[in-house]
């Protein structure tokens, strides 16, 4: 369509406006054909998710495939989802656990990022490797050592034990190291000679900057552990201590068969949060943007 | 007057020294079960017990998603002597389980309990072979609370356009593939006969197939997988099941959900998805079901999949708690809950009196089929060496390729013969 | 007198830059101390446990283990099973890899200056991110039901033959990639957006009034540089995250048809959790560690060079 210019100084060709809507327009289609296209490809298993949640058990699985339930058994399902467990308990669970890991992933990670990044310290390669590691490490490895150390301490089945394996988000490390890295050596200098701490400097100046960063890495953060399994259910023996998750199991059962109604029912309730959790931190993204650009 | 208060002041006396009494006594069983869903019958049963033992309490702990989990979670816990009181052991992995905790102490055996109650209470409730399914290393350490054999589900409308009599299936093998080759001719796009050997999660429809002839699977420190001829026929039929019945070679939800739609003639399941199956198949079509296909009608049994609860605790006041809870569960008022949210075989001898299940077997007669089998159980054995779960994997893999058409049955056969000997002498 | 003075004038500037370095030092290592603490409880000790387990024949509930030396190494070196397992887990990274990131890149590119309809499809984008397993693994086997499924009922409509997409052994890595590319492109896309949010605007204004007109040259000049640290930190953990596969295969597959989707973390789920061989699943865990922590290394040395910062 257009030719790409080989060197800045060189003069562009002139733009009609003809060109420039008919342009404008070709590209607006292209754009949103491949994002429809893609979000279809997204959505086409929560549709069947959110239908299945509304539909009785005989319409579930059928050949002649209607998108929309002969017998509406919505309330059913959804009552039967709520009541039949507690999920509203687990998700205050759920509140809980993610509210507290977030807070001390933050609180332990933004420091350290900002050391990795910034500042030159002993033992800074070494550690960098070791975060390296960390990320490699699935939560298999350390679940039984950690285990058999809190059973030994006496903290199973506490909320404690649920989150202290998480505490630490190489994750978050990695990536605030990331953002911090770009971060102009000037406007720290300039700190430092104004007689601002070290600690000052991350927590007023650096990381207003990253706001983009730590919200999308809250939600992360929260969605993971949100839909945490495997550790909640080795530390867990009370029900009344369980994350989201294990709700849903009640309903998924591989050996007399699942209750594909209230499953689906139950997933609907238990993801919309996390859905709200992220439309209220994407506005931090946005924004991010009038954050930047500080010349 | 005197006499009154007399009477008043003993009787005040007798209530306190009995809450007293009842205080002291009042008993906390810690239970575990597999499968959150089973809550459906756990609880129910565990308010009746509770409403007729008041002085004990049942408190369940969060149940472990599959068996092969509550395992790993009763081993872990039996390290840092965190065990519950209570623990329901999938009957493949009961002898693993209660050999680790015999060595550590830290199970009992039920035999003394059993005896004490009398061989009339006995012989009422349990029948031997029932006893016999919760027995290691001839000790009683389990004592069966769910049970289920492999039965036969059908579609009467597809076998009825096949020329077959629903009310009288064929009890022999041949003579279903027979029939389900008719299904699968009379329509295009549905299959005669799923058998879902190749994606069951362990050895039970493999063995049934076996032991139903009458083959040996396993014998003593051999594994003759049903000896050459059995052997090879079960292979063979495996993939006849593929190239004559039309079988899709899928995974086993996605099979059981064809089922379900109505583009699978005859499928061979477990009875507890009974209840499910029933739900989501609604009025698409009528189904039945049937007792598995015997051939060996002499000598022929099926391998009994289920559970057995097993008593941790040393301590004898809780022990005594935990063996009528025990007697409770396994009573028929308790297996009746089971049978009617599920579809398992009850695995008390009284529990299919015309007190208890008669009036629901009469009203759901599919729901009655297991139970005609209780005469064919036979142990579920795992393989010697204690390798079974991987054993089954690999064995698995051979399995699949010969419904395949890739590897031929005798081949396979030998294959399946050397491999599971070398994983036997691996241990 | 002068020569003292220059003296003092020269070597104040040079001790304030010492005491600046210590108090580098000082706030570097305190900072980073709370997570060096975690570190080592969390993932050193706990490593030093699998260490030590490699070395015996250790099963859980046992009371008795035996020393083994590189016994468990050397059976690994030659375990089929393994070399299975470490195949298949390099299909599916060399599949999910450039899936995840280009697509994400890509919805992050086309998205970051829409204004209408952005927050519609940045949920929608992000929705798999949310969701739970054990209720997706169902909604995929049905979708992909060869009789029953929609996929292939639309592979019918146009002419072709039914695919057993998680049962035939050549296409159930592909498919099970698939689904790994649907799980993390909304997450790369986040990330993406967050690092296109932090390039400032005024620099797209300059290049405009330099004569870079097209989107493509725009991107090509300024946002792909820029883009830089994301795009390492993006291919780095969607990396590592492929190669650490298993709770798929575990729902939905279990490692079949035939083992052909037996990824690594699962063979060694099965060895230490299935078949009890602690020891063994522990030497095991320490050669997919050193695979994985390899090649990210190796990874971040060569992307750190061309990143700008």
């Amino acid at each position: 369509m257009d030719t790409t210019l080989t060197s800045p100084t060189q003069t562009a060709r002139p733009v009609t406006p003809i060109g420039a809507l008919a342009r404008r327009t070709a590209t607006l289609f292209v754009v949103h054909g491949i994002l429809i296209v893609g979000a279809a490809f997204i959505l086409l298993p929560f549709v069947w998710m959110l239908i299945t949640s509304i539909k009785s058990p005989a319409e579930i699985f059928a050949v002649d495939f209607s998108l929309w339930p002969k017998h509406f058994n919505a309330v059913e399902n959804y009552g039967f989802a709520l009541q039949k467990v507690p999920l509203l308990r687990f998700a205050a669970n759920g509140v809980i656990v993610c509210t507290g890991i977030l807070l001390i992933q933050l609180l332990v990670a933004v420091p350290c990022a900002y050391a990795l990044a910034k500042l030159r310290f002993p033992g800074r390669s070494a550690l960098f490797a070791l975060v390296l590691m960390g990320l490699c490490i699935p939560i298999q490895v350390p679940a039984l050592p950690l285990y058999m150390g809190l059973a030994q301490v006496g903290l199973l089945n506490t909320y404690f034990a649920i989150m202290m394996p998480f505490f630490l988000s190489v994750f978050a490390i990695f990536l605030f190291r990331q953002f911090f890295k770009s971060y102009p050596d000037e406007i720290i200098h300039a700190a430092r000679l104004d007689g601002m701490s070290e600690f000052e400097i991350v927590w007023l100046i650096v990381v207003p900057s990253a706001w983009p960063a730590i919200a999308a890495f809250s939600v992360f953060s929260i969605v993971a552990h949100w839909n945490d399994l495997y550790w909640p259910l080795i530390v867990i023996s009370d029900t009344h201590l369980a994350t989201p998750p294990l709700g849903m199991m009640f309903f998924a059962d591989a050996e007399t068969g699942s209750n594909y109604g209230a499953l689906t029912a139950a997933a609907t309730v238990l993801t919309a949060p996390l859905v709200i959790a992220f439309l209220i931190a994407r506005r931090r993204f946005i924004e991010g943007i009038t954050m930047t650009g500080i010349k | 007057m005197k006499g009154l208060s007399m009477l008043l002041s003993s009787f005040v006396l007798a209530s306190t020294l009995a809450t007293s009494s009842a205080e002291a006594q009042q008993v906390t069983l810690d239970v575990l079960y597999a499968f959150p869903a089973f809550a459906k019958f756990h609880e129910p049963i565990a308010q009746e017990f509770m409403k007729l033992h008041p002085d004990i309490k049942i408190a369940f702990r969060a149940p472990a998603p599959t068996y092969d989990d509550g395992h790993q979670t009763m081993m872990r816990q039996a390290v840092t002597n965190q065990l519950p009181d209570v623990y329901y052991s999938g009957f493949h992995l009961l002898s693993e389980l209660t050999r680790t905790l015999a060595k550590r102490n830290q199970i009992i055996d039920l035999d003394p309990l059993l005896a004490a109650d009398g061989k009339v209470f006995r012989a009422k409730n349990y029948s031997d072979r029932i006893v016999a399914l919760g027995r290691v290393d001839g000790k009683l350490y389990g004592l069966p609370f769910n049970a289920s054999s492999p039965i036969m589900y059908y579609n009467v409308e597809l076998v009825k356009k096949a020329g077959g009599d629903p009310e009288k299936m064929p009890d022999n093998w041949d003579a279903v593939m027979a029939l389900a080759a008719k299904i699968k001719a009379g329509s295009s796009d549905v299959a005669g006969l799923a058998y879902n050997v190749h994606d069951w999660p362990d050895v039970w429809l493999y063995h049934a197939m076996i032991t139903q002839a009458g083959g040996t699977v396993v014998d003593g420190d051999r594994v003759p997988l049903g000896g050459p001829d059995i052997g090879v026929q079960t292979l063979q039929r495996f993939r006849r099941f593929v190239s004559e019945d039309g079988m899709p070679l899928i995974d086993w939800d996605q099979s059981r959900q064809q089922f379900i739609a109505g583009k699978i003639g005859i499928f061979f399941d477990t009875p507890a998805r009974l209840r499910q199956v029933t739900d989501l198949i609604g009025d698409k079509f009528t189904l039945r079901t049937s007792i598995f296909p015997i051939d060996n009608k002499a000598k022929g049994g099926l391998p009994t999949g289920g559970n057995a609860a097993i008593i941790t605790t040393q301590d004898p006041k809780k022990q005594k708690a935990a063996w009528e809870f025990l007697k409770f569960v396994t009573g028929p008022e308790a297996q009746k809950i089971v049978v009617e949210t599920t579809g398992y075989l009850p695995t008390n001898l009284r529990a299919t009196g015309p007190e208890f299940l008669g009036p629901f077997y009469d009203k759901n007669p599919n729901f009655r089929t297991v139970s005609l089998q209780i005469d064919r159980s036979v142990p579920w054995q795992g393989y010697p060496g204690g390798n079974s779960v991987r054993t089954w994997r690999a064995q698995r893999e051979i399995i699949t390729g010969i419904m395949r058409g890739e590897i031929e049955a005798k081949a396979g056969y030998d294959r399946l013969l050397k491999e599971t000997a070398d994983l036997m002498k691996s241990q | 007198m002068m020569t003292s003075a220059v003296a003092i004038a020269v070597s104040a500037p040079v001790a304030r830059r010492d005491r600046q370095r210590l108090i580098e030092k000082l706030a570097g290592c305190s900072f980073a101390f709370p997570a060096f603490l975690l570190l080592l409880l969390t993932n050193l000790v706990p490593l030093g446990v699998l260490i030590y387990l490699s070395f015996t024949n250790y099963e859980l509930g046992a009371l008795d283990t035996r020393f083994l030396g590189l016994d468990n190494f050397r059976k690994a070196l030659t375990d089929p099973v393994l070399r299975r397992s470490l195949a298949n887990t390099f299909v599916y990274v060399a599949i999910v890899l450039p899936g995840a990131v280009g697509l994400g890149l890509l919805i992050a590119v086309l998205l970051h200056r829409r204004k209408r309809m952005r927050t519609f499809y940045e949920v929608v984008y992000f929705l798999p991110v949310t969701s739970t397993l054990i209720a997706m693994a169902t909604v995929w086997q049905f979708i992909l039901h060869p009789n029953l499924g929609p996929v292939n009922g639309m592979l019918r409509a146009m002419g072709f033959c039914e695919i057993a997409f998680l049962s035939e052994p050549a296409y159930v890595l592909p498919t099970l990639a698939a689904i790994g590319i649907w799980q993390l492109v909304g997450f790369n896309m986040v990330l993406f957006l967050a690092g296109l949010s932090a390039i400032p605007r005024d620099l797209y204004e300059a290049a405009e009034i330099d004569g870079c007109r097209s989107g493509i040259d725009r991107f090509l000049t300024i946002t792909w540089p820029l883009l830089g640290p994301t795009t390492m930190f993006v291919i780095i953990t969607t990396s590592i995250t492929a190669f650490k596969v298993f709770d798929t295969v575990a729902v939905m597959t279990r490692g079949g048809p035939m083992g052909s989707s037996e990824v690594l973390l699962y063979a060694i789920y099965l060895e230490g959790y299935q078949y009890f061989h602690m020891g063994y699943a522990a030497a095991l865990t320490l050669i997919f560690l050193a695979f994985v922590l390899l090649f990210s290394i190796l990874q971040t040395l060569v992307l750190e060079r061309r990143v700008h910062y």
